[in-house]
């Protein structure tokens, strides 16, 4: 290598370090102020905490009744992730596999729907949940997120399907299966990662989304995480190191999924874009 | 086979479920959505047709105004800043520096936290008193520069790029390293027999093969940027006095703070047609020819 190349990486490798330090340091920070005193977090910016003690974490959890908010967040997104994909696979097989005369504009249909806005079907979700009486209930909520999980969801499994060989239904079919139990014990075992990987990207967005329970829910002890987080200044604007304490307690489940599955993650979560 | 795979009960029990719904929740809505946009109504009781009013009295809205403006600057702030950021280091990583798989992990985190969460963190980093930002100010002697950054309208929407730069450099980074990735290795090292530059090789062949997804990123970053609504809510919930606003913030002040819906509906829409149009907008203007290898 030549001196040249080499001080050219090393000034690439410096770049990117000193963006890494930046990417994670906050986190540290918030990690290490989530067990500060309110006190300390004043005097000691940089240094570790004086001690290990989980009080901001226990008055974070008895000031915005935390465990309600897992518990409602878990429902949703457990809920949803598994309505979305359920209900995703079979539309994606039937549009990737099975002949019909409007497979093309269902496809388009499903498609278009990436680029649309949330924002854009809002306050009519909001009128229609009104009406049937399903505002202020964790369904309105689930609902929203599965219709709009749905394209997403959808390109990623029609993607997959659709390089199943086609022998293989006609194996099947031909020794009397029928269809359901072809799909139920062939295909959907074959496409495990693919609905691993799409499980995994949908747990992430409905686990974070703020909007949706925002506009849908009103009682305190039905909201995600998300909501509480941004209500947590209200209830007690000085206990900044109990709000720190709530942020962890809400990030904490996506970085471990993606510190355990980051590869995935990556993949699913860049999929629009890159195949497109 | 043929036969069962064209049947016309099992077609409709695998995709009338999702797609009823879909119709249901997304696309009627959104139709219904513009037809809402020309009453003035708070959807319970009171409902008077009042034409394209709302969207005059919008262009006339000096706060929806602000908020226009606030989404133009994060669409260009973004796009000064994810763009060339995400080429150089999505370009180090691809040509496999040292740590090159930790910094592509590292960089990604980021973009899997939860919005609202990020926004609080930076509430706290960006604290007059005990954040971080006015800590390093101190640190590097440069007092002077210290401000009090989300409630100061001068400097509320430079702090809030930075945060939108955080979150999301490196999500554009891996898709265009992704890109990158797909390239074959044949067409480098062919490039190194002939004695092409490390430049050289990222100008004249990684580029115009990455073309069409930095196409689709464009796309990406710009919507993006006008759908802004988690971490602003969550730290300046669009103030001090409006002026951290977009858009969305506004949209759901209107309609669900105020119970303005037919004024949301409007927003609404307007966010629609702006969406649609950087889609079109970007594919003409950014051409790409089909190339094979």
């Amino acid at each position: 290598m030549t001196v040249q190349r080499r001080i050219l990486r090393g000034t690439a490798f410096l770049l990117m370090a000193v963006f890494a330090v930046m990417c994670l340091y906050p986190l540290v920070w918030l990690i290490l102020g989530s067990f500060k005193s309110n006190q300390e977090l004043y005097t000691n910016t940089w240094g570790l905490p004086e001690s290990l003690g989980l009080v901001n974490y226990i008055n974070a959890i008895s000031k915005a009744d935390i465990v309600h908010s897992y518990i409602s967040s878990v429902v949703i997104t457990v809920a949803a992730v598994f309505i979305t994909v359920f209900l995703g696979a079979m539309v994606s097989y039937g549009i990737s596999r099975l002949h019909f005369k409007l497979c093309k504009p269902v496809n388009t249909l499903f498609a278009m729907g990436m680029s649309i806005p949330a924002y854009a079907a809002i306050v009519p979700m909001f009128s229609m949940f009104n009406r049937m009486h399903l505002l202020d209930s964790w369904i309105s909520v689930i609902i929203a997120h599965t219709v709009f999980a749905f394209p997403i969801t959808i390109y990623i499994l029609t993607g997959f399907f659709s390089t199943i060989p086609k022998e293989l239904e006609e194996a099947f079919t031909v020794d009397g299966c029928t269809i359901w139990k072809g799909y139920y014990k062939i295909i959907l075992p074959i496409a495990k990662p693919s609905i691993a990987t799409v499980s995994v990207i949908n747990f992430i967005t409905i686990w974070n989304d703020l909007l949706f329970p925002q506009i849908f829910l009103t009682s305190m002890n039905k909201m995600p995480l998300p909501v509480i987080l941004t209500q947590f200044a209200d209830l007690d604007s000085t206990d900044y190191a109990g709000m720190l304490a709530a942020v962890v307690m809400t990030v904490i489940p996506t970085i471990v999924v993606y510190l355990i599955l980051h590869d995935k993650v990556m993949e699913g979560m860049t999929a629009g874009a890159v195949k497109g | 086979m043929n036969k069962v795979l064209s049947n016309k009960k099992t077609v409709a029990i695998f995709i009338l479920p999702s797609l009823i719904l879909f119709a249901v929740f997304v696309l009627i809505p959104i139709i219904y959505n513009v037809y809402i946009s020309l009453f003035q109504t708070d959807l319970m009781g009171t409902k008077n047709f009042v034409g394209l009013r709302n969207y005059m009295n919008l262009f006339n809205d000096k706060f929806f105004l602000k908020a226009l403006k606030n989404n133009a600057m994060l669409v260009v702030g973004s796009l000064i800043a994810h763009l060339p950021l995400a080429l150089v280091f999505g370009n180090f990583i691809f040509t496999k520096i040292r740590g090159s798989k930790f910094f592509q992990s590292a960089f990604f985190l980021p973009s899997v936290i939860c919005g609202a969460g990020v926004g609080i963190m930076f509430k706290m980093i960006y604290n007059s008193e005990f954040g971080l930002v006015n800590a390093l100010l101190d640190l590097l002697h440069m007092p002077q520069f210290k401000h009090s950054w989300l409630n100061e309208e001068q400097t509320v929407m430079f702090a809030m790029i930075l945060v939108v730069m955080w979150k999301f450099v490196g999500y554009h980074m891996v898709i265009q390293l992704a890109a990158m990735r797909s390239i074959p290795g044949e067409l480098y090292e062919s490039a190194r027999i002939d004695g092409a530059t490390m430049w050289q090789q990222f100008t004249k062949i990684t580029l115009p093969l990455i073309k069409h997804v930095i196409r689709i990123d464009v796309v990406l970053i710009i919507t993006g940027s006008l759908k802004y609504f988690d971490l602003i809510w969550s730290m300046t919930k669009g103030g001090p006095n409006h002026a951290s606003e977009v858009m969305a913030t506004y949209m759901y002040y209107q309609g669900f703070r105020t119970l303005k819906f037919g004024y949301a509906s409007a927003i609404g829409v307007v966010l629609l047609i702006l969406c649609t149009a950087v889609i079109w907008l970007v594919n003409r203007l950014i051409r790409v020819e089909k190339m094979e290898y």
